[in-house]
């Protein structure tokens, strides 16, 4: 009876997967160096639902432990990611990610 | 003592040394003491995985075959040579880069914290067994690289350098983890061991899943290795950070990422895809293309070595691809070991040299080639410890580099990778042009008439770090013994 309303493994990666497309073309696509790592967090975020959904459906705790793990790896990934926001808007008046590329690469 | 407390010592005495320095730094702000602390636990590290070395040599029997501590951790010879490369490379820069944040004046001991922590996310690296510690690793290392790239307030591009990293590092972070949820979608389970076990029993798994995940990983990877066509940041982050970070970055961070991809694709056995194999092929033959070529147009130093780190990445895929043969795996690993130590040795020896140049520059670092011009009258020493660097990464017999080129050339040929040898090749050719003109740019007479400080840490550090090369380049028997038998019970 119960298997009848599981969701399938394949919908909860579809849905992981469309996530971390919409991520991904947020950092490509937005100048704002905000909304960029507010895009790389969805990215982060669309990674630990494709844990948990994986791990729901071998029944392990793994998943949902590799999940606590990504929460963590984001906050610290943002934290340096917001010191260095406040550097750049100190030291080019803008958040604009264009305004601090000045080398040639 | 129990066995599984030994095994760690490397990771407990690498942890008690940040601990301790921490409090040390909140409490008595001195950038001798810090970066004296520091050598001094990094050397113990060091000491600590030397002896467990021989050690697991000598007892190649029952109780330290299994290395395994915990599901999560490996400690075998191949864990401790790898982290005995990145502690070794840590000591290196922290000596090199003593007087460097001396004369950028206060506020540099954080430093030399971020420099363990990112030194013990390599060690953790390389020891990883399980995705968990895998990603518990990478971003440690990552963290602290990012925090260390934009540690000059006053450089000019290192904000710059550090916002690009960062991004590019969080989306190649993001698109590795997706990969390992892909592949713990197929394989049920995250621990290296148990996929392996899964991959030769069960023919039943799904390879889409399989193949997603691990190209996903893959690229990611490449990302953080800078393999072209994903290099992209690579010359502007080296150019933008500091030089001591730069040595970081070219040696800690590529090394450890390869030791555990290459743990992975062994324990695994992802080489039986051949969509896998052509993307590595892709990726060598770019990388080796693009590098050497690219290095050509360059005028600054740092940025030419970027482009030099590229394609000697591309050459170390040559010994990766290799592995793909069972009866050549021993061999690619051996060659690939080899081949890291002397291309750690070299990039330690020429960014040192950069950062040497660049103590006495207070908002930038001294990288342009004609400033370099003339350094054979100015600074005979300095100038032959930079020719003999150029030399190695040119592959030029008698230095390091010649013994790492010439165990891929010989592991691709065991391997029969003929279309990859002769990229090799080229390549090869091309960069000695670029090297060669960095050397002739220093035996130019010129008017440039300033002098350079050679600082006493700094250079007995590189002096040491020279005569390791040449020794190594002219008597590298029992280096290469030790390898090879670590590279027998990898197999």
């Amino acid at each position: 009876m119960i298997e009848s309303i599981v969701i399938p493994m394949e919908h909860g990666l579809l849905l992981a997967a469309v996530l971390f497309s919409i991520g991904l073309l947020g950092v490509l696509v937005r100048r704002n160096i905000i909304l960029i790592l507010m895009s790389l967090e969805i990215m982060l975020n669309a990674c630990g639902l494709a844990f948990v959904v994986v791990g729901a459906h071998w029944g392990q705790a793994d998943g949902q432990i590799m999940f606590m793990l990504i929460l963590s790896i984001a906050a610290a990934e943002v934290a340096v990611g917001l010191g260095l926001l406040l550097q750049a808007y100190r030291r080019f008046s803008s958040l604009d990610i264009d305004l601090a590329n000045r080398m040639r690469g | 003592m129990n066995l599984d407390v030994y095994l760690l010592l490397p990771l407990i005495s690498l942890s008690t040394v940040i601990l301790t320095l921490m409090m040390l730094i909140a409490f008595c702000r001195n950038l001798s003491l810090t970066c004296a602390f520091s050598s001094i636990g990094l050397m113990v590290t060091l000491l600590l995985i030397c002896a467990m070395a021989i050690d697991i040599q000598a007892a190649q029997t029952a109780s330290l075959v299994d290395a395994l501590v915990t599901p999560l951790i490996i400690v075998d010879a191949y864990a401790l040579f790898f982290s005995g490369l990145m502690v070794f490379s840590s000591l290196c820069i922290c000596l090199l880069s003593f007087n460097y944040h001396r004369a950028r004046g206060e506020h540099q001991d954080e430093f030399y914290l971020l420099l363990l922590l990112a030194t013990l996310g390599g060690v953790v690296l390389s020891q990883a067994a399980h995705f968990a510690m895998f990603i518990l690793g990478l971003e440690l290392l990552g963290v602290s690289i990012y925090a260390m790239i934009s540690y000059p307030r006053a450089g000019r591009f290192s904000l710059e350098a550090a916002l690009k990293y960062l991004i590019l590092s969080g989306v190649s972070s993001a698109i590795i983890l997706f990969g390992i949820a892909l592949l713990y979608a197929a394989f049920g389970t995250l621990s290296f061991a148990e996929m392996a076990v899964l991959q030769r029993e069960n023919s039943e798994l799904d390879a889409l899943y399989i193949l997603a995940g691990s190209a996903m990983l893959l690229s990611g990877l490449a990302f953080k290795l800078s393999l072209a066509p994903f290099h992209m940041w690579t010359p502007d982050v080296y150019e933008g950070a500091p030089a001591p970070v730069t040595t970081l970055l070219a040696t800690v961070s590529k090394g450890a990422i390869f030791a555990v991809l290459f743990r992975f694709f062994l324990s695994v056995d992802n080489y039986q895809y051949e969509t896998i194999l052509d993307g590595l092929f892709l990726l060598a033959v770019a990388s080796i293309i693009f590098g050497n070529l690219l290095a050509l147009t360059q005028s600054s130093i740092k940025r030419m070595l970027a482009y030099s780190s590229i394609a000697h990445l591309g050459y170390l895929l040559v010994a990766f691809i290799a592995a793909d043969s069972v009866g050549g795996r021993a061999l690619a690993i051996e060659a690939s070991a080899i081949f890291l130590l002397a291309y750690f040795l070299t990039t330690i020896g020429a960014f040192g040299v950069v950062t040497v140049m660049s103590t006495e520059a207070s908002d930038h670092d001294v990288d342009r080639l004609d400033e370099y011009e003339g350094l054979f009258w100015r600074r005979p020493m300095l100038a032959t410890v930079f020719s003999v660097m150029l030399l190695s990464l040119a592959g030029i017999p008698l230095t390091a580099g010649f013994i790492g080129k010439f165990y891929i050339v010989v592991s691709g040929v065991d391997a029969e990778l003929w279309s990859l040898l002769v990229i090799v090749v080229i390549g090869s050719g091309i960069g000695i042009f670029y090297y060669l003109r960095t050397i002739f740019a220093m035996t130019k007479r010129t008017m440039v008439t300033s002098v350079v400080h050679v600082p006493q840490t700094a250079g007995w550090t590189l002096a040491a770090v020279t005569l390791l090369l040449l020794v190594f380049g002219i008597y590298p028997t029992p280096v290469i013994e030790w390898v090879s038998r670590m590279a027998q019970a990898m197999t």
